[in-house]
């Protein structure tokens, strides 16, 4: 019997094509969101307002990660931004793989930003890098503030949080103190935005930072959200 | 979380280090997991029962080594423990960014014939 030391990462697969795909995203200069949340917090909701709100200045394309059907990509379509749909087919995240194909069949030569929407879902997404510069989950306050304890790991990972559906904060037992509280536990550095769509709040100020961030990639200083 | 998948990646990694090292029998692998990863012990044990049905790995027994996670602090380089919820360094009182384990997804080592 022999023992071999293998020191192999399970995930290589899946690291090897997000870092091809990294390459290209950087080389055409394109700022990329992972926007992460469970199903129903607003991904959809946030992405068409901040489309209509920045399409006049940037490029914009987006990826629509669903298990089955096309519902959100044609809302975004609707925006009149390229959009590729992924059906993942029950699977719950999207890979390295699928965003590989997603890309091929974008023209990606005059694209400023592309958001990946993921598969709604708190736990799988977080583990799997997408070659994006920055993770943004989304929690909407109908869920409660206990969800970044209750999933850590997508909170920690994001480079920002966006709280929203704040109209319905009054209609909620959302505690606002604690969810500040568990996100300086978890992730100190995160930047959070609070927002409503439906009341067109907190938008303004989540595109200005979106167009700092894609002009500091632009001018070279790529990110490190690590 | 996902840990059907993660098993079926590591039946593959094994089965290609087995005909590199032109083993034809496996008795065991070791796996290391970090404690922040979200993966479950228990369900990769589930898992793996399930998949290696059918492969050369069927009569192989599956070992979990448990990284627990520490974090370096920028500013006086002392390493820690973390947690989710504590990542404050001991010493000087400030978040800490830098995780260095705690994450891991690695198959150790193999056994076999």
């Amino acid at each position: 019997m022999s023992e071999i030391k293998v020191v192999a990462n399970i995930l290589h697969t899946n690291e090897e094509i997000t870092s091809k795909n990294k390459q290209l995203l950087n080389e055409k200069g394109i700022y990329v969101i992972n926007l992460m949340s469970s199903p129903g917090s607003g991904k959809t909701s946030l992405l068409e307002r901040v489309i209509s709100k920045l399409k006049g200045k940037l490029s914009i394309a987006v990826i629509e990660g669903d298990l089955y059907t096309t519902k959100d990509a044609e809302r975004i379509e609707a925006q009149g931004v390229p959009v590729v749909q992924i059906n993942t087919g029950g699977a719950c995240h999207l890979d390295g793989k699928m965003i590989k194909g997603a890309l091929d069949s974008l023209n990606l030569d005059k694209v400023d930003l592309l958001v990946i929407e993921n598969v709604g879902n708190l736990v799988c997404p977080a583990a799997f890098d997408l070659g994006e510069d920055i993770k943004i989950t989304v929690l909407s306050t109908p869920e409660g503030n206990d969800k970044p304890l209750k999933y850590p790991r997508m909170f920690e990972n994001s480079g920002a949080i966006i709280l929203n559906k704040l109209d319905l904060l009054e209609f909620t037992n959302f505690d606002r103190v604690e969810f500040y509280k568990d996100i300086n536990s978890l992730n100190a550095h995160a930047k959070i935005f609070e927002t409503s769509c439906v009341k067109d709040q907190g938008i303004d100020e989540l595109c200005s930072w979106l167009s700092q961030q894609i002009d500091n990639k632009r001018g070279g200083n790529v990110l490190c959200q690590e | 979380m996902h840990e059907v998948s993660i098993i079926q990646n590591v039946i593959e990694i094994v089965k290609q280090k087995a005909i590199e090292n032109k083993l034809t029998k496996i008795k065991h692998i070791s796996l290391r997991i970090g404690e922040l990863s979200g993966v479950m012990s228990e369900s990769l044990n589930f898992a793996f029962d399930s998949c290696i049905k059918g492969t050369m790995l069927e009569e192989s027994t599956l070992g979990i080594e448990i990284v627990n996670a520490l974090g370096e602090c920028k500013d006086c380089n002392l390493e820690f423990p973390i947690e989710h919820f504590n990542k404050l360094c001991p010493s000087c009182n400030k978040f800490c960014t830098n995780i260095v384990r705690g994450y891991e997804l690695y198959i150790n080592t193999i056994e076999g014939d």
